[in-house]
C-alpha cells in the first residue's frame, strides 16, 4: 500500500482540486463570453493562472519523499488526487503547452478564436484529471473528456478537405483504445470485487493491495497497455496520427494528443504497479517490439514528402525510446523516461508551432513546394531546429541527460549491444530531422515561390518561451533530476529482482 | 579572491555572440573582432600564469553542475591542453579575417555561430569532467552545421552538412556509452579521479574501443575519413580552417581514450600504431590523387594526423609530445594555408589546379604564403613542424622500425604531391582571366601572413621554450604506461 500526504498538512487549501475546476472554470468563462474580444484575453488568463497554479503546487510537494502528497479523497465518488515528482513534471507541461497554445492560436488568426479556447481550457482540464487521479475509472473517464474535445476541435478547425476521412480514422482508433482501457479497468474492478465480497473499487491504492492473478492479471495488462499504446501512440497502433496530423488542426490537435504523454504517464502510473508480473513477464516483447518501432518509424519517416507527416512519424519513432526506458524497469530509466517525455512533448509541440506559423505563410506543408525559408524567417527556422536538437538529445536540452539516464538503465538491463542498437535509432532520427529541415528550410528558393512575411512579435514570443524552456532546464536539469528521482525510484523498487 | 580565469575564457566569445545581437547588424564584424582579440589575449595570459614546474592541472574551476550523478562544471589546462588556447584564439581570428567580407546577409548569425563554435573549441581543451567535455563536443556541431549549411561555398552544401552532423552523432554515442560506463564503475566523472582509479580490463577494452570508434570520426582516421575531403570543398574558408587546423580528436585521444584505458591501450598498442600507419599512407596517397589544392590540403592533414597517432601509440614521452607539437605546429600551419587558400578562392572562385596556373606571378605574396605554410607541413628544417616531427620519428624509430620507415616513406611522398600540386597552381603561363586580374593581399590579409610566418620561423628557430611546457605534463603521461 502506497503512502500519501493529504492536502491539509501541506497547503492551506486544496490545491489539486483547484487546479481542475481552474480551466473547467475558464472554459465556462470563455464559452459564455461568445466570440467577444474579452473572450480571448479570458482564455490567455485562464491558461497563465493554471501555469502559475501549477508552479505553486510544484512548490508545496516535498520530491524527496517517495509516497503521493497533496492527497485529497471522497470516498463517495471514488474520487481520489495526489501527486507525486512525476506527475508534477506532466502537470507543468501541461500547462505550459496550453499556454503556448493560447497564444500560438491567436498568431496564426483561427477562426472563431473564442469557441476554440473553450474547448482547449476543457481538453486542458480533461489532462489535467488524467494526471492527478489516482482511480483508474476517473482516468479513463478524464480521458473521454479530453478525446471529446479533441473531436470537436477536428470536426470545426481541420484545414484540409480530407479531414473526414482522418477524423473517422482517429474516432475508430482511439474508441477502440479507450474500450480496451475501459475493459482493462473492468477486470481489475472485477478482481477487486471478488476477493472483498463484491465491494467494487478502482482505487489505485485499493487495487495495488489486491493485485489479479495468473492470467486475470495478464488480460489487465493487456487491455490497458494496448487502450494506452494506441493513446500514445506506440508502433505499431499509431495508423491514426499521420492522417490526423495532415489533415488535422496543425498544431493544437497534435500537441493535445501528444504533446502531453499521458500514454506514457498512464503506463507509469497504472499499468506498472497494477500488474507486475505480467511486466516482468512480457517485458523482452514490449522492448523487442519498441526497438523494432524505432527504426520501422524512422524508415517511414524517410518516405514522407509531407513535413507534417515527418513530425508525425517523429513522434511515433520517439515514443518507442520512452517504452524502452520504461520498461527496463530500472530506475534511471524510468526516470530518463518521464524527462524525455517531458522534452518530446515540448520539444514536437515548438516544432508543430512553427510549421502551422509556415502553413499560414505558404498554405501548404508540402516538402517539395517549400524552399527558401531560413532567408525570410531565420529565427522559426533556428527554433525548429533546436526543437529537432533536442529531440535528437543535444546536450543543453532536456534530452542529453534524460538519454544518457536511458542509456545507463539500458545498459545495464539489455546489455551493450540493444543500446547501441537503440542509439544508431535516435541517430537515424536526427537523420529524418535535418533532412526535413532542409528541405522546407534551407533549400534553394524555386523560381516564382511566395515572398513569405517576416517573424511577427507573437511568433518570437511562442516559439521563444519553448526554446527558452528547454534550454533553461536543459543547462540546469537538477531540480529536475531531484523532482523525479524518488518517484522513480519507488516504481522500479516493486521490479527489484 | 581567484577569478574564475578559464570559465571567462570559455564563455568570453558566447558572451560577446550574444552582446552582438543587441548592437546593430553593421556593428556585428566588429564586436566580433574585439571579443576575439580578448579571447587572444586573455588565452596569452593564462599561459603566461601556467606553471610547468607545478602540479600537473592548474587553473582549476569547479562548481557542482549535476552533483546527483557526478558531473561538474570542471575546466583546467595541463601541458598537454594549454597551448592549445592561445591557438584557438588565433586561429578563429584569421577565420574572422578570411570572412570579412564574405559573409554577405546575416551577419550577426554568421559571428555570433563563429563565436558559439569558439565557446566549444575552448570548450573541448579545458573541459576535464568527461560529460562537460562531451557536452562542448557535441555543441560544436551546431554552429558547424549551420555555417556549412547556410555559407557553403558549393550549391549541395546543406547535403554535406547534414552528412558531417549525422556521422558526428554517430561518433558521439559510442563516446557517450564510454564514458557512462567509466562514470558508471567510478561513481565520478571527474578525470583527475578516473586516471587514479583505472577501470579493470574488461571495461578498459570495450572503454577503448568505443573512444576510438568515436574520436577516430573526428580525426579522422582511416577507414573513417570519407567526410574530410567533401568537407574541405564545401565549407567556407573559415570555417574549413578551424576545423582542419585544430585537431580535437587526436586531442581526445591523448586526453581520454589513452590515458583511461592505460592497459587496454598496452596491449593494443599495434592497432593503434596500424591506423595510424595506414592513415599516414593513404592521405599521402590522397595528396597525389586529386587536383584542389583544398582536397590537397585534407588530405595532407590526415596524413600528418596518421603520423601524430603513430607516434601517440609508442606511448612514451617524446612519442605524445612530439605528437602535442605537431598539433600545435598544424594549427598554424595548416589552418594558416587554408586561410591562404580561402583568400586565392575569393579572388579566382576556385582552388583547383585547372582552374588556376601561374598565380604567382599576379600574387606573389599569397604564392610565397602557401609555400611557406607548405613547407611548414612538410617539416621543413627551420619551421615549427621541424622539432615535432624530429621526435616523432625518433620515438617512431625505436619502437616500429618498420612503421618508422613507411612513415618516412609516406612522408616524402605527401611533401612531393604537394610541392607537386603547388607548382600547377602558382607556376607556369597565366592562362585564365581571374588569375590574370586577381590582386594581391590587402594590409589586413597581409598582417595575418606576417603573423604566421613568424610563428613558423619563431618556432622553428628556437622551439625550446614550447617543447618545455609540453614536456612535463608528457612525463606525466607516459609514466602511467611504465609499469
Amino acid at each position: 500500500m502506497p503512502a500519501e500526504i493529504f492536502w491539509n498538512q501541506q497547503a492551506a487549501l486544496p490545491l489539486l482540486a483547484l487546479l481542475q475546476l481552474l480551466p473547467l472554470l475558464g472554459a465556462a468563462v470563455v464559452f459564455a463570453l461568445g466570440e467577444r474580444s474579452a473572450a480571448v484575453l479570458a482564455g490567455k488568463l485562464f491558461a497563465l493562472a493554471e501555469l502559475l497554479l501549477a508552479g505553486f503546487a510544484a512548490s508545496r510537494i516535498d520530491p524527496l519523499l517517495a509516497g503521493f502528497q497533496l492527497a485529497e479523497r471522497i470516498d463517495l465518488l471514488g474520487y481520489h488526487v495526489a501527486v507525486d515528482g512525476i506527475s508534477i513534471l506532466f502537470l507543468l507541461v501541461t500547462a505550459l503547452l496550453t499556454l503556448l497554445m493560447t497564444l500560438y492560436g491567436m498568431s496564426r488568426g483561427m477562426i472563431s478564436p473564442g469557441r476554440l479556447f473553450a474547448v482547449l481550457l476543457l481538453a486542458e482540464a480533461g489532462l489535467v484529471g488524467m494526471l492527478l487521479t489516482v482511480n483508474i475509472a476517473w482516468f479513463a473517464f478524464f480521458s473521454a473528456l479530453e478525446l471529446w474535445a479533441v473531436v470537436y476541435l477536428l470536426r470545426r478547425w481541420a484545414s484540409s478537405r480530407a479531414e473526414t476521412q482522418a477524423l473517422a480514422r482517429f474516432v475508430q482508433y482511439q474508441g477502440f483504445g479507450l474500450a480496451l482501457f475501459v475493459a482493462g479497468c473492468f477486470v481489475l474492478g472485477w478482481g477487486y470485487a471478488e476477493a472483498n465480497g463484491g465491494r467494487w473499487s478502482f482505487d489505485l491504492f485499493d487495487l495495488t493491495g489486491t493485485l489479479p492473478a495468473g492470467k486475470f492479471q495478464t488480460a489487465a495488462f493487456y487491455l490497458l497497455f494496448y487502450g494506452l499504446a494506441v493513446r500514445t501512440p506506440l508502433f505499431p497502433l499509431h495508423g491514426w496520427l499521420p492522417n490526423m496530423a495532415q489533415h488535422g488542426l496543425i498544431a493544437v490537435a497534435p500537441a493535445l494528443m501528444v504533446g502531453v504523454k499521458v500514454g506514457i504517464y498512464g503506463m507509469a502510473r497504472f499499468v506498472l504497479p497494477l500488474t507486475p508480473d505480467a511486466v516482468l513477464d512480457w517485458q523482452p516483447y514490449v522492448v523487442g517490439f519498441a526497438m523494432a518501432g524505432v527504426f520501422f518509424t524512422a524508415a517511414l519517416a524517410f518516405l514522407q514528402t509531407n513535413l507534417r507527416r515527418l513530425l508525425a512519424f517523429a513522434v511515433v519513432s520517439h515514443t518507442s525510446l520512452l517504452v524502452i526506458g520504461l520498461f527496463s524497469l530500472h530506475g534511471a530509466g524510468i526516470q530518463g523516461a518521464m524527462l524525455l517525455a517531458a522534452n518530446f512533448g515540448l520539444a514536437v509541440t515548438g516544432m508543430w508551432f512553427v510549421v502551422g506559423f509556415v502553413f499560414r505563410r505558404t498554405g501548404t506543408t508540402e516538402l517539395g513546394e517549400l524552399s527558401g525559408l531560413f532567408e525570410r524567417i531565420p529565427f522559426l527556422a533556428i527554433a525548429f531546429l533546436t526543437f529537432g536538437l533536442a529531440i535528437v538529445g543535444m546536450p543543453g536540452t532536456p534530452g542529453f541527460d534524460a538519454a544518457h539516464l536511458v542509456l545507463e538503465a539500458s545498459i545495464a538491463r539489455f546489455g551493450a549491444l540493444s543500446t547501441v542498437a537503440t542509439a544508431l535509432g535516435n541517430v537515424a532520427a536526427a537523420g529524418f530531422l535535418l533532412w526535413g529541415f532542409q528541405k522546407a528550410f534551407l533549400s534553394q528558393e524555386k523560381s516564382g515561390s511566395y515572398d513569405v512575411d517576416r517573424t511577427q512579435p507573437m511568433e518570437y514570443l511562442v516559439c521563444g518561451i519553448a526554446v527558452t524552456a528547454l534550454l533553461a532546464i536543459g543547462f540546469f536539469t537538477e531540480p529536475w533530476l531531484v523532482l523525479t528521482d524518488a518517484a522513480s525510484q519507488a516504481l522500479a523498487g516493486s521490479f527489484v529482482r | 579572491m581567484k577569478l574564475p580565469l578559464l570559465s571567462l575564457l570559455v564563455l568570453l566569445p558566447l558572451l560577446g555572440g550574444a552582446l552582438l545581437w543587441l548592437l546593430p547588424a553593421r556593428r556585428a564584424r566588429m564586436v566580433a573582432a574585439v571579443t576575439m582579440f580578448g579571447v587572444l589575449l586573455l588565452a596569452t595570459w593564462l599561459l603566461v600564469l601556467y606553471d610547468p614546474a607545478g602540479p600537473r592541472f592548474q587553473l582549476l574551476d569547479r562548481l557542482p553542475w549535476l552533483p546527483d550523478i557526478g558531473v561538474h562544471w570542471l575546466l583546467a589546462v595541463d601541458g598537454l591542453s594549454v597551448l592549445f588556447l592561445p591557438a584557438t584564439g588565433l586561429l578563429f581570428l584569421g577565420a574572422l579575417v578570411a570572412s570579412w567580407n564574405a559573409v554577405g546577409e546575416a551577419q550577426r548569425l554568421f559571428y555570433s555561430l563563429l563565436l558559439l563554435l569558439q565557446t566549444a573549441t575552448l570548450g573541448i581543451f579545458c573541459a576535464i569532467d568527461l560529460v562537460l567535455f562531451f557536452v562542448f563536443w557535441e555543441i560544436s556541431l551546431v554552429p558547424v552545421y549551420f555555417l556549412l549549411a547556410r555559407w557553403g561555398v558549393v550549391a549541395d552544401a546543406p547535403k554535406v552538412a547534414a552528412r558531417y552532423v549525422l556521422i558526428m552523432l554517430a561518433g558521439g554515442f559510442p563516446l557517450l556509452l564510454a564514458f557512462v560506463m567509466l562514470g558508471g564503475v567510478a561513481g565520478s566523472f571527474d578525470l583527475t579521479i578516473l586516471l587514479d582509479r583505472p577501470a579493470d580490463d574488461g571495461v578498459q577494452r570495450i572503454v577503448l574501443v568505443l573512444m576510438l570508434i568515436g574520436f577516430a570520426l573526428k580525426v579522422p582516421l582511416v577507414p573513417l575519413h570519407t567526410w574530410l575531403p567533401q568537407f574541405a570543398l564545401a565549407a567556407p574558408g573559415s570555417l574549413t580552417a578551424v576545423l582542419i587546423g585544430l585537431k580535437v580528436g587526436v586531442y581526445g585521444l591523448v586526453r581520454f581514450a589513452i590515458p583511461l584505458a592505460p592497459d587496454a591501450a598496452q596491449d593494443w598498442h599495434w592497432l593503434l600504431a596500424g591506423l595510424g600507419t595506414l592513415t599516414l599512407i593513404y592521405g599521402a596517397v590522397g595528396v597525389l590523387a586529386h587536383s584542389n589544392l583544398r582536397v590537397g590540403l585534407a588530405y595532407a592533414s590526415i596524413c600528418h594526423v596518421g603520423l601524430a597517432v603513430l607516434g601517440l601509440s609508442t606511448l612514451s614521452e617524446q612519442g605524445v609530445q612530439g605528437a602535442v607539437s605537431l598539433l600545435l605546429s598544424f594549427t598554424v600551419a595548416t589552418g594558416g594555408a587554408m586561410l591562404l587558400l580561402e583568400f586565392l578562392r575569393q579572388r579566382t572562385g576556385s582552388t583547383d589546379i585547372h582552374a588556376l596556373g601561374g598565380a604567382a606571378r599576379t600574387m606573389p605574396m599569397l604564392a610565397s604564403g602557401v609555400l611557406i605554410c607548405g613547407l611548414a607541413g612538410v617539416g621543413m628544417p627551420g619551421t615549427s613542424s621541424f622539432p615535432a616531427e624530429f621526435l616523432l620519428i625518433l620515438s617512431i624509430l625505436e619502437r616500429y622500425t618498420g612503421a618508422g620507415m613507411a612513415a618516412l616513406f609516406g612522408l616524402a611522398i605527401a611533401a612531393g604531391a604537394f610541392l607537386a600540386l603547388y607548382r600547377k597552381a602558382f607556376f607556369g603561363p597565366v592562362t585564365r582571366s581571374a588569375v590574370a586580374q586577381a590582386e594581391d593581399l590587402r594590409p589586413r590579409e597581409w598582417v595575418v601572413l606576417v603573423v604566421l610566418i613568424a610563428l613558423i620561423a619563431g618556432i622553428g628557430i628556437y622551439p625550446a621554450p614550447w617543447l618545455d611546457i609540453v614536456r612535463p605534463a608528457a612525463e606525466a603521461w607516459a609514466a602511467a604506461f611504465l609499469s
